[in-house]
């Protein structure tokens, strides 16, 4: 697979000297390295996430049959043709896009602010994105072609606004992390206000796109974010190369030649378009840009967070939870936010708790 | 379109142009002056060190010297062109610099780290060459690493560790190399090991080094041209058996001293005065 060495010594062939599980991709002059655990992973959790996919499409009020189901995805003439490709596809469609985009914007910001809590459902953004989409429902604006906008103006401007308060001189995480659950907040009232002064109806409609729901969700969702995540496409792969420098100290990033202030800005706003965009289609779907990073990582043992695991998981996280949420506790359908919130509620305390005792460990061992 | 070309540099040698220099170089945090109108040329293909009191500007220095601080005012010149003016990447294709105490991503093992030093040159679609994997190879072997490749950097000793580092600024196969302190935290025999081994890649690639030490007799022992600080200005220059007399360690470090030459390689030996015995002594 590899050229053989061109030096003097190729009698003495050294080990390659590639990092540990790692392989080497090469076409051509172009020359790729890949985490064989983490490219393991990613296909098993792609199979993984098609059997959800189907069961998703099988499983309802009413049980279609797989082949069926399969043959409506095909575009093949069905008598399920209503219920899996009117009903079920699109709405499942949605999930998966509004679950990939939460979870590459996860662990885009996660990885820039070397901090699991640093997530865009924790820190503000998909907090400022409701509020200015509810704000804007409450003065008449229900057009899905222009909501999702509206979503992405109002992530970006939370997550500039935490960025603004967070800045002294330069970031620290744990600042940054504190100012955007303040910002989390302070959003979340400024949307309750809005339900409150709000029109009804359009309160009632709004309070349960804010728990994030696929209920009714089709294409008309479904199409702005599949552009959006197109168009992102090449800058993630851009992202997925920076993130392995943005993971070590300032200094020695810089002495590598990496211009971390552009980078860190790229990779952030990446991910808050991408969290805005997701909370434009489904409303704030909470916990899962959180939960799908860290369990990709873990599931990968990789350095840095996997993007396209973390993508996988997300969208898997989503589609899963809004079959239970349509299933077990049917006739109700229950948004799929509030299942991910259950889990996602204890993880972050977790995670919270965990972070105290590794700090106090960290501090004991400096003494 | 470059005002001055590499073709100007010339190999090492005594009297051969420096490629890194520092012109009036005034360096500050904030409003607090660090280092004032300093002027230095870096010899090339010799070893450097810089020593001086605590919070005399020499690490301070060695960040401008490696464009991680800004000059308040003067520049730092690399072939003859300002810092600021070139690229970062290119920057990094000459120039390597060890942090005092760098931080590596968690759980990452010694082999992913060393291969980052590659960064620089490679490029989105050349992400690990023929050339990166020697590089890595010929760096890990140097620093006598390669049997520790896939332990997590975590759980190294601390001598470990810092040859890890050193084997990831060798990869990265740069003229010039600037350490901060390479031997703070380590212990005698590792701190001997880590500084004969800059000497080493000194003497074989004709490397540029600058270091930044805390010991005067280390900095005597390893230095070709001993740069000694005081309050943001360069006190004295030169062979360090030259620079270092007991009126300079008083001068610098305010310290009573006797200067005698070192029992094994004739370097001068700075022996500070009696110690206090009470009234007796």
């Amino acid at each position: 697979m590899t050229a053989p060495a061109t030096s003097p010594d190729a009698a003495v062939r050294r080990p390659p000297a590639r990092p540990a599980g790692h392989g080497r991709l090469t076409v051509g002059r172009a020359s790729f390295l890949v985490h064989r655990r983490a490219a393991v992973v990613a296909a098993l959790l792609a199979v993984l996430l098609a059997v959800v996919c189907l069961a998703y499409l099988c499983i309802g009020e009413s049980f279609v049959a797989p082949s069926d189901a399969l043959k409506v995805v095909l575009g093949q003439p069905s008598s399920q043709e209503l219920v899996v490709g009117t009903l079920r596809l699109p709405r499942m469609v949605v999930g998966l896009l509004v679950g990939a985009a939460f979870g590459v914007a996860g662990a885009l910001i996660q990885t820039v602010a070397r901090n699991p809590l640093a997530s865009p459902d924790i820190i503000g953004v998909t907090q400022g994105a409701s509020a200015l989409t509810v704000g804007s429902m409450t003065f008449g604006v229900t057009s899905y072609a222009v909501l999702p906008y509206l979503s992405v103006a109002g992530g970006l401007l939370a997550a500039g606004l935490v960025y603004l308060f967070a800045w002294r001189g330069g970031l620290h995480a744990t600042r940054f992390v504190l100012i955007g659950i303040g910002f989390a907040v302070a959003l979340r009232s400024v949307t309750q206000l809005f339900l409150t002064k709000g029109d009804y109806l359009v309160a009632q409609q709004a309070q349960v796109w804010m728990t994030g729901s696929l209920n009714g969700r089709g294409w008309a969702e479904a199409a702005p974010l599949g552009w959006a995540l197109l168009v992102a496409l090449p800058c993630v792969l851009w992202a997925a190369r920076a993130q392995r420098t943005v993971s070590m100290d300032d200094d020695t990033a810089t002495a590598l030649g990496v211009r971390l202030g552009r980078t860190r800005l790229g990779l952030v706003a990446i991910g808050v378009v991408l969290a805005s965009m997701a909370t434009g289609a489904a409303g704030p779907v909470d916990f899962v840009a959180l939960l799908a990073p860290q369990i990709a990582r873990r599931l990968t043992r990789t350095a840095q967070i996997p993007l396209l695991s973390s993508a996988l998981l997300g969208a898997g996280i989503v589609v899963f939870g809004d079959l239970l949420a349509r299933k077990v506790f049917a006739p109700t359908e229950l948004p799929v936010g509030v299942l991910t919130a259950a889990v996602g509620a204890p993880y972050l305390i977790w995670l919270i708790i965990r972070g105290h005792r590794t700090r106090s460990r960290a501090a004991g061992g400096q003494a | 379109m470059t005002e001055t070309g590499e073709s100007v540099v010339t190999d090492a040698g005594d009297g051969s142009p420096s490629r890194l220099t520092a012109r009036d170089l005034t360096l500050a945090y904030d409003d607090r002056t660090v280092v004032d109108g300093l002027d230095l040329d870096v010899p090339q293909g010799a070893v450097t060190v810089v020593v001086g009191p605590n919070a005399c500007g020499k690490s301070t220095l060695l960040r401008a010297l490696g464009r991680l601080l800004r000059p308040r005012r003067g520049a730092v010149l690399l072939d003859g062109t300002d810092l600021a003016r070139i690229p970062t990447k290119k920057i990094a294709r000459s120039v390597g610099l060890l942090p005092q105490t760098p931080v590596a991503p968690e759980a990452i093992t010694v082999g992913d780290l060393v291969a980052r030093g590659r960064q620089p040159h490679q490029r989105w679609w050349q992400q690990w060459s023929d050339d990166d994997e020697r590089a890595v190879a010929e760096a890990m072997e140097r620093t006598d690493v390669a049997q520790l490749a896939e332990r997590a950097v975590d759980e190294l000793s601390g001598g470990q560790r810092q040859r890890v580092w050193i084997a990831m600024a060798l990869a990265q196969e740069t003229d010039l190399l600037l350490l901060d302190e390479p031997t703070t935290y380590l212990d005698i025999a590792h701190q001997v090991e880590v500084l004969d081994l800059v000497r080493q890649l000194n003497h074989d690639r004709g490397r540029t080094v600058v270091a930044v030490l805390h010991d005067l007799n280390q900095a005597a022992r390893y230095a070709d041209h001993l740069v000694a600080m005081k309050a943001g200005r360069i006190v004295a220059q030169g062979r360090p058996g030259e620079v270092v007399t007991a009126g300079l360690v008083q001068e610098v470090f305010g310290l009573e001293a006797v200067v005698v030459p070192d029992p094994v390689t004739g370097s001068p030996l700075v022996v500070p005065g009696r110690p206090w015995a009470g009234r007796s002594g």
